[in-house]
């Protein structure tokens, strides 16, 4: 019984300490920077851009916070509008990761700076094609590739268009897996690469508010179908992992031939030796899987206003950007002419001219549960 | 949470002069935090799921995202599973949990301390931990697949994705709790009975059945549905370990708000899994009052 006393008050101890409330107060000269991207962004910054922003800005620091996800970063935004009508300090400078129209209303309320008259010096390298409000800067892009085992499969067997994909998938069953499209964007990308293919390659034919409940069922009907019909030759008969992780994990355990991964996270998990060395990499092209850009944030009423709208220029300078291609495994924010020309030609295999996105919005919610609903049940599973 | 099984003896000196105001101060802080963040969240839950603008926008009384759930075949599927799950969680709790706490109750000695260590460890968990141990371990080309192959023999058939993950993952993370709960209830049976039970010539099985379980149905049905209550409204398990489809009502609820940002259809989920839960709950309410009673 001694035994069991003290477990259970030492649980309570420890139960009631997390609880305890964290006292902070934003303090000059630390920018409170929060992301909801992957821990490997995290890593990123923490061994590259922190400790260079800070060498090249002495006085100022950086203080990294993981938000966990989107809806993390919403809430701290919620909370910055909140701080404003209040004439409070809102306790965050910086979000690594956001998008300038949430929460609702943000943009009115004058929270979020306007990038672009703030008059950053290297404002106007930033890639066009990747703006998509003044209030956010996009620093960083991503792009969806298949990663395959190359000692079952060679490259010059790898599939470079959808239909050698949707072949190979069929004539190599339980090979391939990709995770739910809600829970990481590597499946959820895949998923988006077959709603171009169901309706006619043409990216721009998605924007952000030409959602409606007619058109979004044409086209995401057709989709449903090519993804179902996929499904009896996938893992495990049609089983999908919960994440960008579990199906690297899946594919570094021999499992799978192949799976989307992002570039960035799959380039990381070769350098750490999550995967091996001779990992293959290919991108459709066709069309190329959808990826996307990140976009900073800088808050208006953050105490450290000015000091993050230096960190969002130092972000965009060369040596960042550089950094993203070599360390990240990333895409630069800026164009490409403003890239080190080595750079530009090591990279210029695996680096599309474009990335194609898909917007958010109602799409998002419609793809999430029409997806559950027509192809994740798979009644045959277990035939 | 264990310690509340047993019901409390009552204090020797029961006189008026400890009934002051002392005590229903002492309860009174929790008592408002379970009011203002349970109590409140779920009136207002069923409040915004029952009366709410319809097609025309009137407000009024609306049963319609009710009517879906139990209209919609995959929402059902959800429902359904989620009561498969936490049915198998339960039999098996009870299988696994009953003779490890009989032993541990009739057996003296260095080797239950250790068996009682073990049985208590997964209480020191994190279940995200668990579940990337759990794919390490029983998951395609994991570790017991890597040692079955060693000595020649096929793959298991892996549970990975399977509505058995989330019941393996669920069963070994609720063994410290149940374990805990049946032996303070097996403290109750007195060595006197069983002694005498067998000098009658009662066998093992008659001991049990006669003897041992009348005293600790009581703590069964409390470890069962505290077991019950935490597995049907589980989260990061199922998530990790479960299929796509059909999914448990935690990941269900978590992702039609988020994910489908369908706030009202993810209430009314909630709303259903308490009713659920509140059934559960109301055993062991049950069987709280009646110890108390005697």
């Amino acid at each position: 019984m001694k035994r069991r006393d003290f477990m259970i008050s030492a649980a309570g101890v420890v139960a009631g300490s997390a609880l305890l409330p964290r006292m902070s107060f934003a303090a000059e000269g630390v920018i409170d920077w929060y992301t909801s991207s992957d821990s490997n962004i995290l890593d990123f910054w923490t061994n590259t851009v922190k400790p260079a922003f800070e060498a090249a800005n002495p006085g100022v620091s950086i203080n990294l916070v993981d938000a966990g996800d989107g809806a993390g970063i919403i809430a701290i935004g919620e909370r910055a509008m909140a701080a404003k009508q209040q004439g409070a300090d809102p306790q965050a400078d910086f979000f690594e990761s956001g998008d300038a129209l949430l929460p609702a209303g943000a943009i009115e309320a004058g929270i979020y700076t306007n990038i672009k008259e703030a008059g950053l010096s290297n404002y106007d390298k930033i890639n066009p094609l990747a703006i998509e409000s003044d209030y956010s800067l996009p620093y960083r892009g991503s792009q969806v590739l298949l990663a395959y085992d190359s000692t079952k499969l060679s490259a010059a067997d790898a599939p470079k268009n959808w239909d050698d994909l949707v072949a190979w998938i069929k004539a190599n069953p339980g090979q391939f897996v990709y995770n739910r499209p809600d829970k990481g964007g590597s499946g959820g990308n895949f998923v988006r690469r077959a709603i171009h293919q169901a309706n006619g390659l043409d990216p721009s034919a998605f924007t952000v508010d030409n959602y409606t409940e007619e058109f979004g069922n044409e086209a995401l009907t057709k989709t449903w179908d090519i993804l179902a019909d996929l499904a009896p030759s996938l893992y495990d008969n049609g089983a999908y992992s919960s994440g960008n992780t579990q199906s690297i994990q899946l594919l570094a355990q021999g499992v799978v031939t192949m799976t989307p991964v992002w570039s960035d996270q799959v380039l990381q998990a070769i350098d750490q030796g999550v995967l091996p060395a001779d990992t293959g990499l290919v991108q459709l092209q066709d069309l190329a899987l959808a990826g996307g850009f990140t976009r900073s944030i800088v808050i208006e009423n953050g105490v450290n206003r000015d000091a993050s709208l230096k960190l969002a220029d130092f972000i965009l300078s060369e040596e960042i950007q550089s950094a993203i291609l070599t360390e990240l495994g990333g895409f630069p924010g800026v164009s490409w002419d403003y890239v080190s020309p080595e750079l530009r030609e090591r990279f210029a295999d695996i680096v599309p001219t474009t990335i194609p996105t898909f917007p958010g919005g109602a799409w998002d919610g419609a793809i999430n549960d029409g997806w559950y609903r027509n192809v994740a049940p798979n009644v045959d599973r277990n035939s | 949470m264990t310690d509340a099984a047993p019901a409390a003896p009552r204090p020797l000196i029961d006189s008026n002069d400890s009934r002051r105001p002392h005590g229903l101060l002492l309860v009174a802080i929790p008592v408002f935090l379970v009011a203002w963040l349970v109590i409140w969240p779920i009136i207002n839950a069923i409040f915004r799921t029952l009366w709410r603008p319809d097609e025309t926008g009137a407000i009024g009384f609306n049963l319609d995202s009710y009517v879906f759930f139990f209209s919609d075949q995959y929402s059902i599927n959800n429902l359904t599973i989620t009561l498969w799950t936490t049915l198998m969680c339960a039999i098996l709790l009870l299988v696994i949990c009953l003779p490890i706490s009989l032993y541990l109750r009739f057996s003296a000695g260095r080797l239950p301390a250790y068996v009682q260590a073990m049985a208590i460890f997964p209480m020191f968990v994190p279940s995200i931990i668990l579940a990337y141990a759990f794919i390490r371990v029983l998951g395609p080309n994991g570790m017991v697949d890597i040692i079955l192959n060693s000595v020649g023999l096929p793959k298991i058939r892996t549970p990975y994705l399977t509505p058995w993950g989330p019941v393996i993952g669920l069963v070994w993370d609720n063994i410290p709790l149940t374990v805990l709960i049946l032996l303070s209830g097996l403290g109750n049976v007195a060595n006197q009975a069983i002694e005498a039970a067998r000098d009658v010539g009662a066998n093992r099985f008659q001991v049990f059945w006669h003897i041992i379980l009348p005293r600790i149905s009581n703590s069964v049905l409390v470890a069962i549905s505290f077991a019950v209550l935490g597995i049907f409204s589980s989260f990061t398990l199922p998530y990790l370990l479960g299929p796509a489809s059909p999914e448990m009502m935690g990941p269900f609820m978590n992702r039609t708000f988020r994910e489908v940002n369908d706030p009202l259809n993810a209430i009314t989920q909630a709303v259903i899994t308490f009713c659920f839960c509140i059934a559960f709950g109301l055993f062991y309410v049950r069987s709280v009052a009646r110890n108390q009673g005697k």
